[in-house]
């Protein structure tokens, strides 16, 4: 018993052992400061790539808003007055003389409306966004949303009470 | 542990702590340094670039919303200097592609690379899409060949550069090009609406600053585009009347011409032609189509003497003062003396006895000299102040000027001026002020304001602009009357303005025109008519001008024709039924 508790003294003492833990305790350190580092670069290596997409887009957007107004350009180009007017004398038609026009009386026709190339002021428009019913209501609202779909499948209400 | 792996750990640990110390003062002194500053701004302008951002321009539309002035890509052609291996390759294919000249190309591509002082040169800006991806393409072929045949050598083309960006862009090329105006290379609006909504259609330009390193990258601010305009200009309208004006000028031998077609309830101007026109995709040409002293819009920029449609407003001030009725009656004895000098009618003949529906069916200066004598100096000019003459009309196109009314209180002011401007001589007006005031006419008294924007976008959204009324300078009861007076002018069986089918109201215009030297030129005349319709419900007002015609002297037998071409236009492309088939329509 004895032999067995000058063992284990010797066991704790031992210099190796100190010696151990420190090298342990510094190697710990050194992997904690290494996954540390790990996330940063990994993180900030997605936020620099994130943010070099954000500047390819913004680019492609330039280029998107530019095509688009060369096409707007190009087809007013393809549909201008003096194109279509030689269009249209090459098929075959021509101006029509006052006296060869034919008049109906259309009722409830209003005739040609303005143009409107933008909604006018005040008017909401189709395409704002509008956040669902989830996004907007709180924990009692849910709750109580709950409570009442499962009171109308009991057939549990203030009137049914009242009878 | 032994003593002597102590003294080894202790060296280690003093090795490293000295080393990291080092490092630190270096870092220190690396402040400090003479050239802190120098590296701190080098430092900073790798980290990014200040940027200014150009809004697109707004674009402009007619009234059914067909594009009148857009935006396209043109590119600007430089160089590398760093880059240039073969400046004669470049200068020779340059100069022959975008038609530069060959000598000065060769000179900027020669010009040696220095970082600090050359190191990118211009050859040109605004060059078409088409010929810059000519180029484009030359030297994606060079590039190509070297990567097939590595042994090649150098690319000779190396170093030509290409930035694009977008440049205004006219679709309908000299179509309204005298309302439209145009842009400038430095993005400037000159004339027409281009000049005078600059402003809105130029938009709110945008500096920011924007880093190189992308985790720095922010939200780039929303710039908006400028403001777009929809023009009160009906496209069709707008190239009828031109093809007819063009047509007038050529058959008539006339300097120049304008006609313009308005709206007389509401100010909307449909069209407004006048000759020249340049091609707005090359306005750089303004100076070759455009003679001498001639302005970019006669219709609004260039004053003149109008003749006998001034008559008009002579007869509206003496009807609404009650010097005269329509029945007064007056005997032309051909000859009327105002002011120490002697009137004499147009064909110098004596017309004997008339009444005032008379005067102005024959046109007779005599009869409205004297009608402006009875109406007496101080309500003539006062009428004429009301009427606009002299003033701007307020119309919304840059280039307008005032003419020139002279009055009893100016010092070159005559009382034989008075006879003269009965007749609409010795006053300068222009076109869209005639019109303007003959809109009272039309409009019970009301004179409408001229205008050509419709509507406008700002941010997505159309505002349309309402019209409005400048002043009443005659009564409704006198607006009718003259309107009954000068329809049976226009109605009359030998009138060229007449039109079949429609009661129109009018009046034709001869001018003489004053020279340099004082007096008035011989044998040549501005010719004018103004007309509207229909009477009884008035939707066009037309005012027809031709400058010095070769053809005929007489605005009746010049201009009216144009009025009735005009006319007979319009009535189809607004739809106009005949007066016969509208009324039975109404009725039912």
């Amino acid at each position: 018993m004895k032999r067995s508790q000058n063992f284990v003294q010797a066991y704790r003492q031992a210099p190796w052992r100190k010696q151990l833990q420190l090298i342990g305790l510094f190697l710990a350190s050194v992997v904690l400061v290494a996954v540390v580092a790990g996330i940063y670069l990994n993180v900030s290596a997605r936020a620099g790539e994130a943010g070099r997409q954000i500047q390819v887009m913004y680019s492609e957007i330039q280029v998107a808003q530019q095509i688009n107004e060369d096409k707007e350009s190009q087809l007013a180009q393809l549909t201008s007055a003096s194109t279509m007017e030689k269009r249209a004398r090459e098929l075959g038609f021509a101006p029509v003389d006052k006296d060869l026009v034919l008049y109906l009386d259309v009722p409830e026709y209003q005739g040609r409306p303005s143009v409107a190339l933008a909604p006018p002021p005040g008017g909401v428009s189709a395409s704002e966004p509008t956040l669902p019913y989830e996004y907007t209501s709180s924990l009692f609202d849910w709750a109580g949303q709950v409570f009442g779909v499962l009171a109308r499948e009991l057939g549990i209400s203030a009137t049914s009470g009242s009878r | 542990m032994s003593r002597q792996s102590d003294w080894r750990y202790t060296f280690l640990s003093v090795a490293f702590l000295g080393f990291g110390l080092l490092v630190v003062a270096q870092v220190v002194r690396f402040q400090f340094l003479p050239e802190a500053q120098l590296i701190a701004n080098l430092a900073d302008e790798r980290a990014g670039e200040d940027v200014v951002l150009y809004p697109a321009r707004g674009q402009i539309y007619d009234r059914w919303g067909h594009l009148l002035a857009g935006n396209k890509t043109v590119y600007e052609v430089g160089v590398n200097l760093k880059d240039v291996v073969d400046p004669r390759a470049i200068a020779l294919t340059v100069s022959a592609v975008l038609d530069l000249d060959y000598d000065q190309v060769y000179q900027r591509a020669s010009v040696e690379y220095d970082p600090n002082e050359a190191v990118y040169i211009k050859f040109a800006d605004f060059v078409p899409a088409d010929k810059a991806l000519l180029l484009q393409e030359l030297v994606a072929r060079q590039h190509a060949e070297a990567e097939d045949n590595p042994d090649s050598g150098p690319i000779s083309l190396s170093g030509l550069t290409f930035r694009e960006h977008l440049g205004r862009s006219y679709p309908e090329d000299d179509l309204a090009a005298n309302v439209l105006g145009f842009v400038s290379q430095d993005g400037q609006g000159y004339f027409g609406v281009e000049e005078y909504y600059d402003d809105l259609l130029t938009g709110t330009p945008l500096s920011i600053w924007l880093p190189s390193d992308p985790n720095r990258v922010e939200e780039l601010p929303e710039i908006p585009p400028g403001d777009s305009l929809i023009l009160t200009i009906d496209r069709e309208i707008q190239a009828s009347v031109e093809a007819i004006l063009d047509q007038a000028v050529e058959d008539t031998g006339a300097r120049t011409g304008v006609v313009i077609v308005m709206d007389p309830v509401t100010g909307e101007i449909y069209a407004m032609a006048t000759t020249p026109r340049v091609d707005l995709n090359e306005y750089f040409r303004y100076t070759e189509v455009y003679p001498e002293k001639t302005p970019f819009n006669q219709a609004i920029s260039k004053a003149y003497e109008p003749g006998s449609v001034f008559k008009i407003l002579t007869m509206a001030a003496a009807l609404d003062a009650d010097a005269v009725e329509p029945d007064t009656p007056f005997l032309d004895t051909g000859s009327i003396e105002v002011g120490g000098i002697i009137i004499h009618n147009w064909n110098n003949a004596a017309w004997g006895p008339q009444d005032m529906q008379g005067c102005l069916q024959h046109s007779l200066n005599v009869c409205l000299a004297w009608v402006s004598t009875e109406l007496g100096v101080e309500k003539f000019y006062d009428y004429m102040d009301n009427f606009g003459i002299g003033h701007l009309t307020g119309i919304d196109l840059a280039g307008e000027v005032y003419g020139r009314l002279k009055t009893p209180t100016d010092s070159d002011w005559y009382p034989a001026d008075l006879g003269a401007n009965s007749f609409g001589q010795g006053v300068a007006v222009t076109p869209i002020q005639m019109l303007m005031a003959a809109s009272a006419i039309i409009n019970d008294g009301k004179m409408v304001t001229p205008h050509v924007l419709k509507a406008l976008i700002s941010d997505g959204t159309q505002y349309n602009i309402p019209y409005q009324y400048v002043s009443t300078p005659i009564s409704a009861e006198t607006a009718q009357v003259l309107n009954q007076m000068l329809t049976s002018v226009v109605q009359a069986d030998d009138s060229l303005a007449y039109v079949a089918g429609y009661q129109l109201a009018g009046k034709t215009g001869t001018a003489q025109i004053p020279a340099e030297e004082g007096g008035y030129k011989q044998d040549v005349t501005n010719t004018s008519f103004i007309g509207w319709g229909p009477v009884d419900d008035p939707q066009f007002l037309v005012y027809v001008w031709l400058e010095e015609p070769s053809s005929s002297i007489w605005g009746s037998l010049v201009a009216a024709p144009v009025f009735a071409d005009v006319v007979e236009r319009l009535v189809v492309l607004l739809d106009l039924p005949p007066d016969v088939i509208r009324l039975s329509m109404l009725e039912q």
